[in-house]
């Protein structure tokens, strides 16, 4: 991975660096045209990424790009988060989470970033780190 | 080649066209033809005039008029040509799909209308399946609208959906917690036996809405809630959802 | 009350206003999460000291509400509820609304209303 890949870097060392990486990935998701609803969606889960961030591993990075979709598709936006901390022991788990089940699984809001967006890819290594790549494609209308 | 095309574009033209009324259209086209060659960019300027004789002939006729063209002129780029209709062809297939998406789209709109039925009180009547990108997109216009005109009841009649599985279930789920966020209550309605059995059978449970019989009883039930919630501070009333 | 929470009631985090036996919260600021755990402690010292029934809290300015904020929400009302006080929410935004649903959020012991002036009536048949 190379961050020059991306449009946008974002340092998660604060507690109030939750609410700017929120702040940036909501400026972006407008400028991309994305739907009020989804501009929302991809709002709340980078804060929840930038969250478990700071909350777990202390610091990391969010790292933000627009992907092109070709002629045939719309374009969609991936969001990557990547820390160096202690890791997810039971990654099942942490992203399982159904409607009537336990509403806030382990706590992460895994499951609810996942439901949130398109696609959601996780690696997580205890004592090593985690890292989540999510992707939402705009709609074409 | 160029001359050739043009000192024999009648000859050309009657042999080639297969009726009369594509004459013109070849005619036309073997003029762009010829002024095209041996310009830098020959592809791209006769991408056009292709497009236009695609309109007007199927592939099999072009195909022929291109090997009638081969046969008939010396030195004629058969293969660019080829790889021009190629793209020419992709093209227009992109352009169909698009038109078959946007047309999706328009009857989506279409079957989801949003109907102000009564004071306070919105009407859905859901028609067809729902897929992740139409529920989205319907969620989307349910709630904004609900928000705008501030109903406090919308009935939600699912007579027209032929099955609801743990994935549609799970749409509605979504879109009727949300309504309830912004404070309306949800009229579920017009659920047939079978669907009742495999909802059961699925463990997809609606528990928080109302769910009535007919559409009849919904309205019913959505009038008796907006007069009960009219009457403002000391209204006449008690009847609260609120959940201990 | 001790000093430090005594000091904390002074910076108030949201103004609020008290009318009838409700408090008014009208939340017109960005919510991280500090801010969130600094109303949740306001709002509780207000209940106490101003003695009312109910409160409430006016989202309609809230662009984002992740799964902390509502949360702590949810946990000041269930803390309020102890008190025997009601939390109202009024003024959810519509994309709010799809989000938190989305995620399976759900506002446990918060009373949901579509605007002030409903929040008022349901409070109003309440107890």
């Amino acid at each position: 991975m190379n961050p020059q890949d991306y449009d946008i870097v974002l340092k998660i060392k604060d507690e109030s660096d939750i609410a700017v990486s929120r702040q940036m990935a909501k400026n972006f998701a407008q400028k991309m045209d994305f739907s009020l609803a989804d501009v929302t969606k991809i709002a709340t889960a980078v804060s929840e990424l930038a969250r478990n961030i700071y909350r777990y591993a202390k610091e990391g990075y969010i790292y933000i790009r627009k992907k092109e979709g070709g002629s045939e598709k719309a374009p969609a936006i991936e969001i990557l988060a990547c820390d160096r901390g202690p890791g997810i022991e039971n990654v099942e788990l942490a992203i399982s989470g159904g409607y009537t089940t336990s509403e806030r699984s382990l706590g992460l809001g895994l499951a609810g970033i996942r439901r949130l967006m398109d696609s959601f890819h996780i690696e997580s290594e205890v004592g090593k780190g985690t890292v989540v790549i999510v992707e939402k494609r705009r709609r074409v209308f | 080649m160029k001359e050739t095309i043009i000192y024999n574009l009648k000859t050309l033209v009657e042999e080639i066209a297969e009726s009369d009324n594509t004459k013109k259209e070849w005619e036309d086209f073997l003029i762009s033809l010829a002024d095209a060659f041996g310009s830098e960019d020959m592809k791209g300027r006769i991408k056009e005039p292709l497009k236009n004789l695609l309109n007007f002939i199927d592939v099999s006729a072009l195909v022929r008029g291109m090997e009638l063209l081969n046969a008939r002129i010396e030195g004629f780029p058969l293969p660019e040509m080829l790889k021009v209709v190629i793209e020419v062809l992709d093209e227009i297939k992109n352009d169909k799909e698009m038109r078959i998406r946007e047309l999706g789209h328009v009857l989506a709109e279409l079957a989801t209308p949003i109907i102000r039925i009564w004071r306070d009180v919105l009407l859905v009547p859901l028609i067809g399946t729902l897929d992740s990108h139409r529920a989205q997109s319907m969620a989307e216009k349910l709630l904004e609208r609900t928000a705008s005109t501030r109903a406090k009841v919308v009935i939600v009649d699912v007579t027209g959906v032929p099955m609801i599985d743990t994935i549609v279930g799970g749409f509605l789920i979504e879109m009727f917690n949300a309504v309830k966020l912004l404070g309306s209550d949800v009229i579920l309605t017009g659920i047939k036996p079978e669907i009742a059995h495999t909802l059961v059978k699925l463990g997809v449970d609606f528990n928080m809405v109302i769910i009535k019989r007919d559409l009849e009883s919904a309205l019913k039930h959505a009038i008796e809630i907006t007069s009960d919630n009219r009457g403002g501070r000391y209204g006449q009333k008690r009847g609260s959802d609120y959940e201990e | 009350m001790d000093k430090k929470e005594g000091a904390t009631m002074k910076n108030k985090v949201v103004p609020t206003i008290k009318l009838y036996d409700y408090l008014l919260v009208p939340i017109q600021i960005e919510l991280d999460d500090n801010t969130v755990e600094r109303l949740q402690m306001q709002i509780l010292h207000e209940i106490h000291e101003k003695e009312v029934r109910g409160i409430i809290i006016d989202v309609s300015m809230v662009d984002v509400i992740d799964s902390y904020i509502s949360f702590v929400l949810s946990e000041t009302a269930g803390m309020a509820k102890a008190m025997g006080c009601y939390v109202v929410i009024c003024g959810i935004q519509p994309q709010v609304a799809l989000t938190l649903s989305q995620m399976g959020i759900k506002l446990k012991d918060i009373i949901t209303a579509q605007s002030l002036e409903d929040a008022i009536n349901i409070l109003d048949k309440l107890e």
